[in-house]
């Protein structure tokens, strides 16, 4: 005989075993066409979800190495998309893949479109992408933990003074992240003051001289150009940042991606700002 | 039309030296920084490292400022001499090809460069030698027992055109997003790579350009009569094609390696001399020399300041500014020619 409390617990047990069963064996059909979208399919189990990806997402990730392609970001082809009878396509909405969602639309096909360029906007589309391939759950799981680590490193960063800092994602020319991107956001928590959220877009095109005026003491470069960073910014030594050795190269996959791990992200970037 | 006389030649040239100084100044004394002409002044005085003033002079500006005057000399110095070897009005660097198998050869090393292990300084070279074997490829094809016609020539250079365009289209989708990205700013041009050890090796090339084309510029004035009438009077007409093809794709090749696709600089400021000064090739070519370098650092300090620290690539000044400039030219001399 089972006591009341174990019968519950069978029966808990029974209802979510059913439910996951329900959810693998009505997982959609996707299409991902945005690197960080496939990133966060990948993050919630949802692999057996895709059955064609993009080739930048082919290029970043083995795990979807193997699966078909449908060409990259701004010229992906329809054909091979509706060849792979998908239930929804998942894209970011841009001016290239407007056109692409209205055909798509026009086929019958479903499209999610997904928001991924500010925190609260990549936050829901975790929650939202989740939803449709029925890994609600783990989706709501990813986000809460983003924003405990949010939390916490906004904690860690009032002991510490605020740090001048930009976050450098090419060279030549020169482009730093602006105000507004979730860039922008880990930087803040991170305990950073981003010297260009002065620019209103997210990824603004600096002149180099603007950067010398604005003296960061921190210089994040994420370009990942086979010069070495300091060896680069070593050019301008009156750069606080460089003066004190300040200058510290990120790996762009690690750091850039709008994926669902942005609490590893920002561990780095409060690594950085923190001086560890 | 006036003759010209050493005078003459030697006060033009001495407006236009002045003038390009003016410019160059200004370009040293703009900024988006919003230093202050007396801390420039300071700065170039006396040697005060490790300040910001002093990077921002001398890491920054003047780099900047000589690159541009560089460019642009190279790319209307090639403007005026494929104008009169062309013997059409319409002719540039960009027209002919030139420009566009530089750029096939610099993005083809930014698309693969990485993957092989070179890095980004193996564009400069790769776009040199693209300027290079499209001139060689050029007279090959246009040209017949040695000689190049000019309307082949110029008709080659379209179709060639065209083909660089379609290999960078190619080129560029092939690419991942941080070289598209670079491609993009390459393919309208910009000044922002500038470095003291890029100018020597510009410099270098636009001097070894402009000595083969400079004592040519009598011979080029013959040729405006025609190339029977050239030979005639002495001209090599073919030997004159070929060192000065040589010396356009020298200039164009080292213009374009550093700064992409600047445009309209090699049209415009030709176009713009001849009506001021005349077409005697012997003031045409300095001040079209000076002209470049004056127009280009001008747009470019548009380009750096205009709009804070927030930068434009100087190729869509030159081409904004460009544009209408020389709609107007065309039409006032078209309104010349027609009057009653």
């Amino acid at each position: 005989m089972f006591r009341p409390a174990s019968r519950c617990a069978a029966l808990l047990y029974l209802l979510l075993a059913l439910r996951a069963g329900a959810e693998q064996a009505t997982l959609p059909r996707v299409v991902s066409l945005n690197p960080s979208l496939t990133e966060i399919l990948l993050a919630l189990d949802a692999r057996p979800a895709l059955v064609g990806v993009d080739d930048y997402s082919a290029r970043a990730s083995s795990e979807v190495a193997g699966l078909p392609r449908v060409g990259g970001l701004f010229d992906p082809s329809l054909e091979a998309i509706v060849a792979l009878e998908p239930d929804v396509v998942a894209l970011v909405p841009s001016a290239e893949q407007r056109d692409l969602r209205a055909r798509l639309e026009a086929l019958g096909i479903e499209v999610l479109v997904l928001e991924n360029h500010t925190l609260p906007q990549l936050l829901a589309s975790i929650e939202a992408l989740g939803a449709r391939v029925g890994r609600a759950a783990p989706a709501r799981e990813r986000v809460a933990a983003i924003r405990r680590a949010l939390a916490d490193a906004e904690r860690a960063a009032q002991r510490r003074p605020r740090v001048r800092a930009v976050l450098v994602l090419q060279r030549d020319p020169l482009f730093l992240v602006g105000r507004g991107s979730y860039l922008d956001a880990l930087l803040t928590a991170a305990g950073a003051d981003n010297l260009a959220a002065e620019f209103p877009d997210a990824y603004p095109r600096v002149d180099l001289e603007w950067v010398i005026a604005a003296a960061p003491a921190l210089i994040l470069d994420a370009s990942e150009d086979p010069e070495p960073a300091m060896t680069h910014w070593r050019r301008w030594p009156s750069l606080p940042a460089v003066a004190t050795g300040r200058v510290v190269p990120l790996v762009a996959a690690e750091v850039t991606l709008p994926g669902p791990h942005l609490e590893r992200a920002l561990a780095i970037l409060a690594r950085a700002v923190a001086g560890e | 039309m006036r003759t010209l006389t050493p005078a003459r030649l030697a006060a033009w040239l001495a407006v236009f030296a002045a003038g390009l100084c003016a410019v160059l100044l200004v370009g040293v004394a703009a900024g988006p920084s919003g230093l202050a002409l007396r801390d420039v002044l300071d700065v170039l005085r006396e040697e005060r490292a490790a300040t910001a003033a002093h990077d921002i002079v001398f890491g920054v500006r003047l780099p900047r400022v000589a690159l541009g005057a560089l460019v642009g000399a190279a790319l209307a110095t090639a403007g005026a001499l494929f104008q009169a070897l062309l013997r059409n009005p319409l002719a540039d660097p960009f027209v002919l090809g030139v420009s566009g198998g530089a750029a096939v050869g610099g993005i083809a090393a930014l698309s693969f460069g990485a993957a092989l292990g070179l890095g980004y300084g193996a564009v400069p070279p790769a776009a040199f030698a693209g300027a290079v074997l499209t001139t060689v490829a050029l007279q090959a094809v246009a040209g017949v027992a040695g000689r190049v016609s000019p309307t082949h020539l110029l008709l080659t250079g379209v179709v060639f055109n065209a083909f660089a365009s379609a290999a960078i289209v190619f080129l560029a989708s092939m690419a991942g997003l941080q070289e598209g990205a670079r491609i993009f700013v390459w393919l309208i041009g910009s000044l922002s790579s500038a470095r003291p050890e890029l100018i020597a090796s510009v410099a270098l090339f636009l001097v070894a350009g402009l000595v083969c084309a400079l004592p040519a510029a009598r011979q080029l004035n013959l040729l405006a009569l025609g190339e029977e009438s050239a030979q005639q009077l002495g001209v090599d007409v073919t030997r004159l094609q070929r060192l000065l093809l040589l010396a356009t794709s020298l200039m164009v090749g080292a213009a374009v390696s550093v700064a992409g696709l600047v445009g309209f600089v090699g049209l415009i400021i030709p176009h713009l001399l001849r009506l001021l000064l005349g077409p005697d090739h012997r003031l045409l070519l300095p001040t079209a020399a000076l002209g470049g370098a004056a127009f280009l650092v001008l747009c470019d300090t548009a380009a750096r300041t205009l709009f804070g620290g927030r930068e434009l690539p100087v190729g869509a000044i030159t081409a904004l500014a460009g544009g209408p400039l020389f709609l107007w030219l065309l039409r006032r001399q078209q309104q010349r020619a027609f009057a009653p």
